[in-house]
Protein backbone atom coordinates (compact mmCIF):
# COMPACT_ATOMS: atom_id res chain seq x y z
CA UNK A 1 0.00 0.00 0.00
CA UNK A 2 2.94 2.40 0.72
CA UNK A 3 6.34 2.33 -1.21
CA UNK A 4 9.13 3.42 0.75
CA UNK A 5 11.92 3.26 -2.03
CA UNK A 6 14.92 4.79 0.00
CA UNK A 7 16.93 3.28 2.03
CA UNK A 8 17.16 5.76 4.68
CA UNK A 9 13.15 6.17 4.58
CA UNK A 10 13.06 2.64 5.90
CA UNK A 11 15.54 3.30 8.85
CA UNK A 12 13.11 6.11 9.64
CA UNK A 13 10.29 4.53 9.41
CA UNK A 14 11.80 1.73 11.42
CA UNK A 15 12.99 4.40 14.16
CA UNK A 16 9.72 5.99 14.56
CA UNK A 17 7.50 2.53 14.90
CA UNK A 18 10.13 1.78 17.33
CA UNK A 19 10.23 4.55 19.66
CA UNK A 20 5.96 4.48 18.98
CA UNK A 21 5.86 1.13 20.42
CA UNK A 22 8.01 2.12 23.78
CA UNK A 23 4.79 3.17 25.59
CA UNK A 24 3.04 0.29 25.13
CA UNK A 25 6.14 -1.90 25.86
CA UNK A 26 6.86 -0.72 29.14
CA UNK A 27 4.07 -0.88 31.69
CA UNK A 28 4.71 -5.13 30.36
CA UNK A 29 8.19 -4.43 31.07
CA UNK A 30 7.46 -2.62 34.64
CA UNK A 31 4.96 -5.54 35.27
CA UNK A 32 7.37 -8.44 34.37
CA UNK A 33 10.43 -6.59 36.23
CA UNK A 34 8.61 -5.52 39.26
CA UNK A 35 7.29 -9.25 40.10
CA UNK A 36 11.15 -11.09 39.77
CA UNK A 37 12.52 -7.94 42.14
CA UNK A 38 13.19 -8.41 45.63
CA UNK A 39 13.16 -12.51 46.49
CA UNK A 40 12.86 -13.30 42.43
CA UNK A 41 11.36 -16.46 41.35
CA UNK A 42 10.07 -16.62 45.39
CA UNK A 43 7.72 -14.42 44.85
CA UNK A 44 5.59 -16.56 42.40
CA UNK A 45 6.03 -19.81 44.52
CA UNK A 46 4.91 -17.28 47.01
CA UNK A 47 1.79 -16.58 45.47
CA UNK A 48 1.13 -19.58 44.35
CA UNK A 49 1.27 -20.79 48.03
CA UNK A 50 -1.33 -18.84 48.90
CA UNK A 51 -4.59 -21.47 49.51
CA UNK A 52 -7.24 -20.18 47.77
CA UNK A 53 -5.55 -18.96 44.90
CA UNK A 54 -6.22 -21.35 42.05
CA UNK A 55 -10.12 -20.69 43.50
CA UNK A 56 -9.90 -17.67 41.55
CA UNK A 57 -9.04 -19.17 37.70
CA UNK A 58 -11.74 -21.97 38.81
CA UNK A 59 -14.49 -19.45 39.62
CA UNK A 60 -13.35 -17.29 36.63
CA UNK A 61 -13.68 -20.12 34.40
CA UNK A 62 -17.02 -21.32 35.73
CA UNK A 63 -18.59 -17.72 35.28
CA UNK A 64 -17.28 -17.08 31.65
CA UNK A 65 -18.24 -20.90 30.57
CA UNK A 66 -21.58 -20.22 32.00
CA UNK A 67 -21.94 -17.09 30.43
CA UNK A 68 -20.79 -18.21 27.05
CA UNK A 69 -23.04 -21.05 26.71
CA UNK A 70 -25.87 -18.60 27.48
CA UNK A 71 -25.06 -15.93 25.39
CA UNK A 72 -24.44 -18.72 22.69
CA UNK A 73 -27.46 -20.71 22.63
CA UNK A 74 -30.20 -17.81 23.54
CA UNK A 75 -28.08 -15.70 20.72
CA UNK A 76 -28.35 -18.23 18.02
CA UNK A 77 -32.30 -19.04 18.58
CA UNK A 78 -33.23 -15.38 18.68
CA UNK A 79 -30.85 -14.18 15.58
CA UNK A 80 -32.67 -17.35 13.23
CA UNK A 81 -35.67 -16.06 14.73
CA UNK A 82 -35.37 -12.26 13.18
CA UNK A 83 -33.19 -13.27 10.12
CA UNK A 84 -35.85 -16.11 8.63
CA UNK A 85 -38.85 -16.76 10.70
CA UNK A 86 -42.38 -15.30 10.68
CA UNK A 87 -42.50 -12.33 13.71
CA UNK A 88 -45.18 -9.54 14.08
CA UNK A 89 -43.42 -6.12 15.24
CA UNK A 90 -40.01 -7.65 14.42
CA UNK A 91 -38.26 -4.77 14.32
CA UNK A 92 -39.91 -3.17 17.67
CA UNK A 93 -38.16 -6.24 19.20
CA UNK A 94 -35.32 -5.55 17.64
CA UNK A 95 -35.04 -1.61 18.60
CA UNK A 96 -36.17 -2.69 22.38
CA UNK A 97 -32.49 -4.96 22.03
CA UNK A 98 -30.35 -3.00 20.64
CA UNK A 99 -31.45 0.29 22.90
CA UNK A 100 -29.65 -1.86 25.74
CA UNK A 101 -26.31 -1.60 23.94
CA UNK A 102 -25.57 1.86 25.19
CA UNK A 103 -26.41 0.67 28.62
CA UNK A 104 -23.49 0.94 31.27
CA UNK A 105 -23.05 -1.70 33.63
CA UNK A 106 -23.24 0.82 37.01
CA UNK A 107 -26.47 1.86 36.13
CA UNK A 108 -27.69 -2.03 37.08
CA UNK A 109 -26.47 -2.67 40.49
CA UNK A 110 -29.08 -0.65 43.06
CA UNK A 111 -31.59 -2.50 41.36
CA UNK A 112 -29.91 -6.18 40.62
CA UNK A 113 -28.75 -6.01 44.72
CA UNK A 114 -31.93 -5.28 45.75
CA UNK A 115 -33.75 -7.96 43.83
CA UNK A 116 -30.58 -10.52 44.52
CA UNK A 117 -30.71 -10.16 48.18
CA UNK A 118 -34.24 -10.87 48.21
CA UNK A 119 -34.37 -13.77 45.62
CA UNK A 120 -31.39 -15.10 47.47
CA UNK A 121 -29.16 -15.05 44.47
CA UNK A 122 -26.58 -12.23 45.87
CA UNK A 123 -23.25 -13.72 46.29
CA UNK A 124 -23.35 -16.78 43.92
CA UNK A 125 -22.45 -17.41 40.52
CA UNK A 126 -25.93 -15.93 38.91
CA UNK A 127 -25.15 -12.55 40.18
CA UNK A 128 -22.78 -12.38 38.11
CA UNK A 129 -23.37 -14.64 35.02
CA UNK A 130 -27.16 -13.69 34.55
CA UNK A 131 -26.41 -9.73 33.97
CA UNK A 132 -23.28 -10.21 32.30
CA UNK A 133 -25.10 -12.46 29.81
CA UNK A 134 -27.76 -9.55 29.66
CA UNK A 135 -25.29 -6.92 28.49
CA UNK A 136 -23.78 -9.22 25.66
CA UNK A 137 -26.74 -11.12 24.18
CA UNK A 138 -27.83 -7.81 22.55
CA UNK A 139 -24.67 -7.21 19.94
CA UNK A 140 -24.29 -10.92 19.84
CA UNK A 141 -28.22 -10.69 18.06
CA UNK A 142 -27.16 -8.31 15.89
CA UNK A 143 -23.89 -9.37 14.25
CA UNK A 144 -25.24 -12.96 14.15
CA UNK A 145 -28.93 -11.77 12.74
CA UNK A 146 -26.69 -9.60 9.92
CA UNK A 147 -24.64 -12.87 9.26
CA UNK A 148 -27.66 -15.50 8.99
CA UNK A 149 -29.83 -12.36 7.16
CA UNK A 150 -26.78 -12.87 4.22
CA UNK A 151 -27.74 -16.80 3.81
CA UNK A 152 -30.12 -17.38 0.99
CA UNK A 153 -33.82 -18.00 1.88
CA UNK A 154 -34.12 -20.74 -0.35
CA UNK A 155 -31.93 -22.48 1.46
CA UNK A 156 -34.61 -22.58 4.94
CA UNK A 157 -37.59 -23.15 1.91
CA UNK A 158 -35.73 -26.05 0.63
CA UNK A 159 -35.23 -27.87 3.94
CA UNK A 160 -39.09 -26.87 4.97
CA UNK A 161 -40.14 -28.64 1.53
CA UNK A 162 -38.37 -31.67 2.41
CA UNK A 163 -40.53 -31.29 5.60
CA UNK A 164 -38.12 -30.09 7.95
CA UNK A 165 -39.34 -27.86 10.96
CA UNK A 166 -37.81 -25.15 12.01
CA UNK A 167 -36.07 -27.34 15.42
CA UNK A 168 -34.39 -29.02 12.41
CA UNK A 169 -33.33 -26.50 10.00
CA UNK A 170 -32.12 -24.52 13.52
CA UNK A 171 -29.53 -27.82 14.43
CA UNK A 172 -28.71 -28.63 10.55
CA UNK A 173 -28.37 -25.37 9.13
CA UNK A 174 -28.52 -22.26 11.22
CA UNK A 175 -25.60 -23.86 13.66
CA UNK A 176 -23.14 -25.34 11.50
CA UNK A 177 -23.05 -22.10 8.77
CA UNK A 178 -22.72 -19.63 11.58
CA UNK A 179 -19.69 -20.89 12.78
CA UNK A 180 -17.13 -17.91 11.37
CA UNK A 181 -20.09 -15.77 13.44
CA UNK A 182 -20.20 -17.63 16.10
CA UNK A 183 -16.19 -17.68 16.81
CA UNK A 184 -16.23 -13.74 17.32
CA UNK A 185 -19.02 -13.45 19.43
CA UNK A 186 -17.78 -16.74 22.15
CA UNK A 187 -14.28 -14.38 21.52
CA UNK A 188 -15.41 -11.22 22.76
CA UNK A 189 -18.06 -12.54 25.08
CA UNK A 190 -14.95 -14.36 26.78
CA UNK A 191 -12.50 -11.33 26.92
CA UNK A 192 -15.77 -9.27 28.42
CA UNK A 193 -16.69 -11.85 31.21
CA UNK A 194 -13.21 -12.94 31.97
CA UNK A 195 -12.36 -9.35 32.43
CA UNK A 196 -15.58 -8.16 34.21
CA UNK A 197 -14.42 -6.35 37.55
CA UNK A 198 -17.51 -4.40 38.42
CA UNK A 199 -20.55 -7.14 39.27
CA UNK A 200 -18.04 -9.81 41.19
CA UNK A 201 -16.81 -6.58 42.77
CA UNK A 202 -20.52 -5.71 43.91
CA UNK A 203 -22.06 -9.39 43.94
CA UNK A 204 -19.47 -11.73 45.02
CA UNK A 205 -18.55 -11.60 48.73
CA UNK A 206 -17.24 -14.66 49.80
CA UNK A 207 -13.30 -15.43 48.62
CA UNK A 208 -14.79 -18.77 47.41
CA UNK A 209 -16.74 -17.43 44.77
CA UNK A 210 -14.40 -14.17 43.88
CA UNK A 211 -13.07 -14.04 40.16
CA UNK A 212 -9.44 -13.42 39.06
CA UNK A 213 -10.35 -9.48 38.74
CA UNK A 214 -10.59 -9.41 42.51
CA UNK A 215 -7.05 -11.21 42.87
CA UNK A 216 -5.06 -7.63 42.87
CA UNK A 217 -7.45 -6.78 45.98
CA UNK A 218 -7.43 -9.74 47.71
CA UNK A 219 -3.52 -10.00 47.43
CA UNK A 220 -2.91 -6.32 49.09
CA UNK A 221 -4.81 -8.06 51.93
CA UNK A 222 -2.56 -10.95 52.23
CA UNK A 223 0.55 -9.14 51.46
CA UNK A 224 -0.25 -6.02 53.20
CA UNK A 225 2.29 -3.74 51.13
CA UNK A 226 4.55 -6.17 48.99
CA UNK A 227 4.57 -4.86 45.70
CA UNK A 228 6.27 -7.69 44.68
CA UNK A 229 4.00 -10.04 45.29
CA UNK A 230 1.05 -8.29 43.79
CA UNK A 231 2.98 -8.05 40.62
CA UNK A 232 3.96 -11.63 40.23
CA UNK A 233 0.24 -12.41 41.07
CA UNK A 234 -0.52 -9.89 38.31
CA UNK A 235 1.84 -11.60 36.09
CA UNK A 236 0.41 -15.35 36.65
CA UNK A 237 -3.17 -13.93 36.25
CA UNK A 238 -2.01 -12.21 33.35
CA UNK A 239 -0.22 -15.25 31.37
CA UNK A 240 -3.58 -17.39 30.63
CA UNK A 241 -5.09 -14.26 28.55
CA UNK A 242 -1.53 -13.74 26.50
CA UNK A 243 -1.23 -17.20 25.74
CA UNK A 244 -5.10 -17.72 24.51
CA UNK A 245 -4.18 -14.67 22.75
CA UNK A 246 -0.96 -15.52 20.97
CA UNK A 247 -2.49 -18.95 19.73
CA UNK A 248 -5.58 -17.74 18.99
CA UNK A 249 -4.00 -14.32 17.74
CA UNK A 250 -6.26 -13.95 14.15
CA UNK A 251 -9.55 -14.46 16.12
CA UNK A 252 -9.20 -12.83 18.83
CA UNK A 253 -8.18 -9.47 16.92
CA UNK A 254 -11.23 -10.31 14.58
CA UNK A 255 -13.43 -11.12 17.52
CA UNK A 256 -12.83 -8.16 19.69
CA UNK A 257 -12.78 -5.46 17.00
CA UNK A 258 -15.95 -6.74 15.75
CA UNK A 259 -17.30 -6.52 19.42
CA UNK A 260 -15.78 -3.32 19.23
CA UNK A 261 -18.16 -1.50 16.15
CA UNK A 262 -20.78 -1.36 18.72
CA UNK B 1 -29.99 -7.63 -24.45
CA UNK B 2 -33.75 -7.14 -24.00
CA UNK B 3 -33.98 -10.75 -23.66
CA UNK B 4 -31.62 -10.69 -20.53
CA UNK B 5 -33.65 -8.58 -18.81
CA UNK B 6 -36.85 -10.30 -19.42
CA UNK B 7 -35.45 -13.14 -18.48
CA UNK B 8 -33.84 -11.71 -15.50
CA UNK B 9 -36.74 -9.85 -14.06
CA UNK B 10 -39.19 -12.61 -13.06
CA UNK B 11 -36.09 -14.56 -11.25
CA UNK B 12 -36.06 -11.12 -8.86
CA UNK B 13 -39.42 -11.29 -8.49
CA UNK B 14 -40.31 -14.84 -7.47
CA UNK B 15 -37.35 -14.57 -5.07
CA UNK B 16 -39.41 -11.43 -3.75
CA UNK B 17 -42.66 -13.38 -3.72
CA UNK B 18 -40.94 -16.77 -2.29
CA UNK B 19 -41.10 -15.46 1.26
CA UNK B 20 -44.98 -14.29 0.85
CA UNK B 21 -45.66 -17.44 -1.03
CA UNK B 22 -44.44 -20.24 1.73
CA UNK B 23 -45.50 -18.82 4.64
CA UNK B 24 -42.87 -18.73 7.39
CA UNK B 25 -42.62 -20.67 10.32
CA UNK B 26 -43.83 -18.37 14.05
CA UNK B 27 -40.47 -17.49 15.11
CA UNK B 28 -41.62 -15.33 18.25
CA UNK B 29 -40.46 -18.64 21.01
CA UNK B 30 -36.93 -18.50 18.85
CA UNK B 31 -36.65 -14.90 20.51
CA UNK B 32 -38.00 -15.21 23.89
CA UNK B 33 -35.16 -16.43 25.44
CA UNK B 34 -33.14 -13.49 24.42
CA UNK B 35 -35.93 -11.03 25.21
CA UNK B 36 -36.40 -12.56 28.50
CA UNK B 37 -32.45 -12.34 29.56
CA UNK B 38 -31.53 -8.87 28.23
CA UNK B 39 -34.85 -6.88 27.52
CA UNK B 40 -36.24 -8.49 30.52
CA UNK B 41 -33.33 -7.72 33.04
CA UNK B 42 -32.49 -4.63 31.42
CA UNK B 43 -35.49 -2.68 31.39
CA UNK B 44 -36.59 -4.03 34.78
CA UNK B 45 -32.93 -2.62 35.99
CA UNK B 46 -33.69 0.83 34.66
CA UNK B 47 -37.24 0.49 35.37
CA UNK B 48 -36.23 -0.12 39.26
CA UNK B 49 -33.58 2.04 39.20
CA UNK B 50 -35.66 5.26 37.88
CA UNK B 51 -38.23 4.28 40.58
CA UNK B 52 -35.50 4.47 43.55
CA UNK B 53 -34.20 7.42 41.72
CA UNK B 54 -37.06 9.81 43.18
CA UNK B 55 -36.88 7.72 46.95
CA UNK B 56 -34.61 9.16 49.69
CA UNK B 57 -33.17 5.63 50.21
CA UNK B 58 -29.99 4.04 52.06
CA UNK B 59 -30.92 0.66 50.07
CA UNK B 60 -31.62 -1.04 53.27
CA UNK B 61 -34.16 0.20 55.86
CA UNK B 62 -37.71 -0.77 54.74
CA UNK B 63 -38.77 2.78 55.19
CA UNK B 64 -37.80 4.63 52.43
CA UNK B 65 -39.21 8.02 52.02
CA UNK B 66 -40.74 9.40 48.75
CA UNK B 67 -38.85 13.02 47.65
CA UNK B 68 -40.23 13.01 43.82
CA UNK B 69 -37.89 14.54 41.58
CA UNK B 70 -35.73 16.03 44.59
CA UNK B 71 -32.90 14.34 43.68
CA UNK B 72 -32.87 15.43 40.22
CA UNK B 73 -32.76 19.27 41.09
CA UNK B 74 -29.68 18.10 43.60
CA UNK B 75 -27.68 16.94 40.68
CA UNK B 76 -27.53 19.80 38.47
CA UNK B 77 -26.13 21.67 42.12
CA UNK B 78 -24.12 19.28 42.59
CA UNK B 79 -20.30 20.34 41.52
CA UNK B 80 -18.67 16.69 41.93
CA UNK B 81 -20.98 15.70 39.10
CA UNK B 82 -20.65 18.43 37.07
CA UNK B 83 -16.93 18.13 37.27
CA UNK B 84 -17.36 14.15 36.23
CA UNK B 85 -18.96 15.24 33.07
CA UNK B 86 -16.09 17.44 32.35
CA UNK B 87 -13.80 14.85 32.68
CA UNK B 88 -15.72 12.34 30.91
CA UNK B 89 -15.87 14.69 27.75
CA UNK B 90 -12.10 15.87 28.55
CA UNK B 91 -11.38 12.33 28.49
CA UNK B 92 -13.47 10.96 25.58
CA UNK B 93 -11.84 13.90 23.26
CA UNK B 94 -8.32 13.58 23.55
CA UNK B 95 -8.43 9.56 24.18
CA UNK B 96 -10.29 9.61 20.51
CA UNK B 97 -8.32 11.65 18.84
CA UNK B 98 -4.88 10.29 20.21
CA UNK B 99 -6.12 6.57 19.83
CA UNK B 100 -6.89 7.95 16.04
CA UNK B 101 -3.63 9.47 15.15
CA UNK B 102 -1.57 6.66 16.46
CA UNK B 103 -4.11 3.52 15.49
CA UNK B 104 -3.87 4.53 12.47
CA UNK B 105 -0.10 5.64 12.50
CA UNK B 106 0.50 1.37 13.24
CA UNK B 107 -1.81 0.29 10.23
CA UNK B 108 0.42 2.58 7.97
CA UNK B 109 3.69 1.44 9.45
CA UNK B 110 2.37 -1.88 9.18
CA UNK B 111 0.76 -1.78 5.65
CA UNK B 112 4.38 -0.51 4.71
CA UNK B 113 5.71 -4.06 5.96
CA UNK B 114 8.58 -3.18 8.28
CA UNK B 115 10.78 -5.74 9.96
CA UNK B 116 9.35 -7.13 13.09
CA UNK B 117 5.69 -5.75 12.39
CA UNK B 118 4.12 -8.96 13.56
CA UNK B 119 6.03 -8.60 16.99
CA UNK B 120 4.40 -4.70 16.83
CA UNK B 121 1.36 -5.93 16.41
CA UNK B 122 1.26 -8.39 19.36
CA UNK B 123 2.70 -5.84 21.69
CA UNK B 124 -0.04 -2.88 20.48
CA UNK B 125 -3.06 -5.61 20.66
CA UNK B 126 -2.11 -7.69 24.24
CA UNK B 127 -3.10 -4.62 26.27
CA UNK B 128 -6.38 -5.34 24.56
CA UNK B 129 -6.87 -8.78 25.91
CA UNK B 130 -5.88 -8.13 29.57
CA UNK B 131 -7.69 -7.35 31.95
CA UNK B 132 -8.04 -3.37 33.49
CA UNK B 133 -8.36 -4.40 37.02
CA UNK B 134 -5.38 -7.04 36.62
CA UNK B 135 -3.21 -4.40 35.06
CA UNK B 136 -4.25 -1.54 37.74
CA UNK B 137 -1.81 -1.93 40.25
CA UNK B 138 1.38 -2.11 37.91
CA UNK B 139 0.14 1.16 37.10
CA UNK B 140 -0.01 2.17 40.66
CA UNK B 141 3.46 1.03 40.95
CA UNK B 142 4.82 2.50 37.52
CA UNK B 143 3.38 6.49 38.19
CA UNK B 144 4.23 5.56 41.75
CA UNK B 145 6.44 9.22 43.36
CA UNK B 146 9.51 5.98 43.61
CA UNK B 147 8.26 4.02 40.44
CA UNK B 148 9.34 3.00 37.01
CA UNK B 149 8.59 6.02 35.62
CA UNK B 150 10.17 8.62 37.58
CA UNK B 151 13.12 6.27 37.73
CA UNK B 152 13.48 6.16 33.81
CA UNK B 153 13.45 9.78 34.00
CA UNK B 154 16.21 10.56 36.37
CA UNK B 155 17.83 7.92 34.62
CA UNK B 156 17.91 9.98 31.34
CA UNK B 157 18.72 13.15 33.12
CA UNK B 158 15.11 14.60 33.24
CA UNK B 159 14.56 13.73 36.89
CA UNK B 160 12.92 17.61 36.93
CA UNK B 161 10.17 16.36 34.99
CA UNK B 162 9.64 13.19 37.84
CA UNK B 163 6.75 13.82 40.06
CA UNK B 164 4.23 11.96 41.68
CA UNK B 165 1.78 11.49 38.79
CA UNK B 166 -1.29 10.17 40.47
CA UNK B 167 -1.25 11.54 43.28
CA UNK B 168 -1.65 15.58 42.56
CA UNK B 169 -4.55 16.78 40.70
CA UNK B 170 -2.87 18.01 37.46
CA UNK B 171 -1.84 14.92 36.41
CA UNK B 172 -4.47 12.21 37.34
CA UNK B 173 -6.33 12.63 34.63
CA UNK B 174 -4.12 12.38 31.96
CA UNK B 175 -2.82 9.12 33.83
CA UNK B 176 -6.00 7.84 33.20
CA UNK B 177 -6.22 8.66 29.55
CA UNK B 178 -2.69 7.20 29.04
CA UNK B 179 -3.99 3.84 30.71
CA UNK B 180 -7.10 3.92 28.39
CA UNK B 181 -5.37 5.04 25.49
CA UNK B 182 -2.92 1.89 26.02
CA UNK B 183 -5.68 -0.70 26.70
CA UNK B 184 -7.62 0.21 23.24
CA UNK B 185 -5.14 1.62 20.88
CA UNK B 186 -5.02 -2.30 19.41
CA UNK B 187 -9.02 -2.29 18.54
CA UNK B 188 -8.42 1.39 16.51
CA UNK B 189 -5.59 -0.24 15.05
CA UNK B 190 -6.93 -3.68 13.83
CA UNK B 191 -9.92 -1.65 12.32
CA UNK B 192 -7.84 0.49 10.63
CA UNK B 193 -5.61 -2.14 9.30
CA UNK B 194 -8.62 -4.37 7.94
CA UNK B 195 -10.25 -0.92 6.73
CA UNK B 196 -6.96 0.18 4.51
CA UNK B 197 -7.13 -3.08 2.63
CA UNK B 198 -10.64 -2.78 1.62
CA UNK B 199 -9.01 0.79 -0.29
CA UNK B 200 -9.06 0.18 -4.11
CA UNK B 201 -5.81 -0.42 -5.14
CA UNK B 202 -6.47 0.16 -8.79
CA UNK B 203 -7.58 4.38 -7.13
CA UNK B 204 -4.00 4.21 -5.24
CA UNK B 205 -2.45 3.41 -8.63
CA UNK B 206 -3.47 6.24 -10.58
CA UNK B 207 -3.09 8.78 -7.47
CA UNK B 208 0.21 6.87 -7.77
CA UNK B 209 0.74 8.16 -11.44
CA UNK B 210 -0.44 11.15 -10.78
CA UNK B 211 2.29 11.87 -9.01
CA UNK B 212 1.03 11.89 -5.27
CA UNK B 213 3.22 10.84 -2.64
CA UNK B 214 2.80 8.42 0.27
CA UNK B 215 1.85 11.47 2.54
CA UNK B 216 -1.00 12.78 -0.25
CA UNK B 217 -1.94 9.24 -0.77
CA UNK B 218 -2.83 9.05 3.11
CA UNK B 219 -4.68 12.65 3.16
CA UNK B 220 -6.44 12.83 0.12
CA UNK B 221 -7.68 8.55 -0.25
CA UNK B 222 -7.42 6.54 2.06
CA UNK B 223 -8.30 9.08 4.89
CA UNK B 224 -11.98 9.90 3.34
CA UNK B 225 -12.32 5.91 2.95
CA UNK B 226 -11.80 5.08 6.15
CA UNK B 227 -15.05 7.47 7.61
CA UNK B 228 -16.83 4.16 8.10
CA UNK B 229 -14.46 3.35 10.50
CA UNK B 230 -13.77 6.41 12.32
CA UNK B 231 -17.63 7.19 13.15
CA UNK B 232 -18.29 3.73 14.60
CA UNK B 233 -14.46 4.23 16.51
CA UNK B 234 -16.31 7.50 18.06
CA UNK B 235 -19.26 5.80 19.06
CA UNK B 236 -17.23 3.52 20.77
CA UNK B 237 -15.21 5.76 22.31
CA UNK B 238 -17.88 8.16 23.54
CA UNK B 239 -20.00 5.06 25.32
CA UNK B 240 -16.66 3.88 26.48
CA UNK B 241 -15.95 7.08 27.99
CA UNK B 242 -19.12 7.31 29.64
CA UNK B 243 -18.95 3.69 31.26
CA UNK B 244 -15.28 4.41 32.35
CA UNK B 245 -15.11 2.81 35.44
CA UNK B 246 -12.18 0.14 36.40
CA UNK B 247 -9.45 2.08 35.42
CA UNK B 248 -10.05 5.75 37.60
CA UNK B 249 -11.76 3.63 40.85
CA UNK B 250 -8.78 1.02 40.93
CA UNK B 251 -5.65 3.47 39.80
CA UNK B 252 -6.67 7.08 41.86
CA UNK B 253 -9.87 6.06 43.67
CA UNK B 254 -11.75 8.98 41.45
CA UNK B 255 -8.95 11.41 43.35
CA UNK B 256 -7.64 13.27 44.11
CA UNK B 257 -9.78 15.72 45.13
CA UNK B 258 -12.43 14.63 42.85
CA UNK B 259 -10.25 15.07 39.56
CA UNK B 260 -10.59 11.59 38.38
CA UNK B 261 -14.51 11.37 39.21
CA UNK B 262 -16.15 9.83 36.44
CA UNK B 263 -20.03 9.15 36.21
CA UNK B 264 -19.67 5.40 36.86
CA UNK B 265 -17.31 6.06 39.82
CA UNK B 266 -19.14 8.85 41.24
CA UNK B 267 -22.64 6.29 40.79
CA UNK B 268 -20.79 3.30 42.40
CA UNK B 269 -19.34 5.76 45.64
CA UNK B 270 -22.97 7.36 46.13
CA UNK B 271 -24.72 4.06 45.93
CA UNK B 272 -22.37 1.30 47.29
CA UNK B 273 -19.64 3.25 49.99
CA UNK B 274 -22.08 5.95 50.51
CA UNK B 275 -25.44 4.41 50.39
CA UNK B 276 -26.89 7.41 48.71
CA UNK B 277 -28.64 4.91 46.75
CA UNK B 278 -31.17 7.23 45.73
CA UNK B 279 -28.95 9.53 44.46
CA UNK B 280 -26.86 7.61 42.88
CA UNK B 281 -30.03 6.33 40.81
CA UNK B 282 -30.82 9.24 39.92
CA UNK B 283 -26.99 10.03 38.46
CA UNK B 284 -27.85 6.53 36.71
CA UNK B 285 -30.77 7.35 34.86
CA UNK B 286 -29.13 10.94 33.91
CA UNK B 287 -25.90 8.91 32.73
CA UNK B 288 -28.58 6.45 30.87
CA UNK B 289 -30.05 9.20 29.15
CA UNK B 290 -26.98 11.26 28.10
CA UNK B 291 -25.30 7.77 26.72
CA UNK B 292 -28.76 6.94 24.88
CA UNK B 293 -29.13 10.68 23.15
CA UNK B 294 -25.28 10.25 22.52
CA UNK B 295 -25.67 7.16 20.29
CA UNK B 296 -28.01 8.27 18.23
CA UNK B 297 -26.43 11.80 18.32
CA UNK B 298 -23.28 9.78 16.21
CA UNK B 299 -25.79 6.72 14.70
CA UNK B 300 -27.62 9.84 12.67
CA UNK B 301 -23.81 11.31 12.01
CA UNK B 302 -22.75 8.11 10.57
CA UNK B 303 -25.95 8.44 8.38
CA UNK B 304 -26.06 11.86 6.94
CA UNK B 305 -21.97 11.43 6.00
CA UNK B 306 -22.88 7.65 4.02
CA UNK B 307 -25.63 9.48 2.36
CA UNK B 308 -23.52 12.36 0.93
Amino acid sequence: MFEIRTRWGKTLLQVVATLLIIPYLFPLVVMVKGAFAGEGVHNFAAVLRVPGFGRFFVNSIIVSAAVIVLVYVVTMMAAFGFAKLHIRFREVYFWLLLACLTLPEVVLLAPLFATDTRLGLYDTYWAVILPLAALQVPFAVLLTRNFINSLPDELFEAARVDGANSYRGFVHLVIPLTRPIAAAVLIFTLVASWNDYLFPLVFLQSPELQTITLVPQFFVGEFSNDQTKILASAVITAIPEIVAYLSLQRLFERGLSAGAIK
Amino acid sequence: MTATTTRVRPERKAVVQGSGRMKKPPGLPWILPALVLSVGLIYYGIGYTGYISTLNWDGLSPGAEHVGAHNYTRIFHDPVFWDAVRHTLVFFVVTFVIQTILGLAFAVILHAKLRLAAIYKVIVFVPVVLAPAIMAPVFRHMFAPDGELNAVLRHVGLGGLAQPWIGQTSTALPVIMFITIWEWTGVTFVLYYAAMTQVDPSVLEAARMDGAGNMRTLVSIIWPDLRGTTVALAMLGAIGALKTFDVPYLVTIGGPNYATEFLGTYIYRMTIPLSHVGYGAALSIILLVVALIMALALQFAGRERKGR
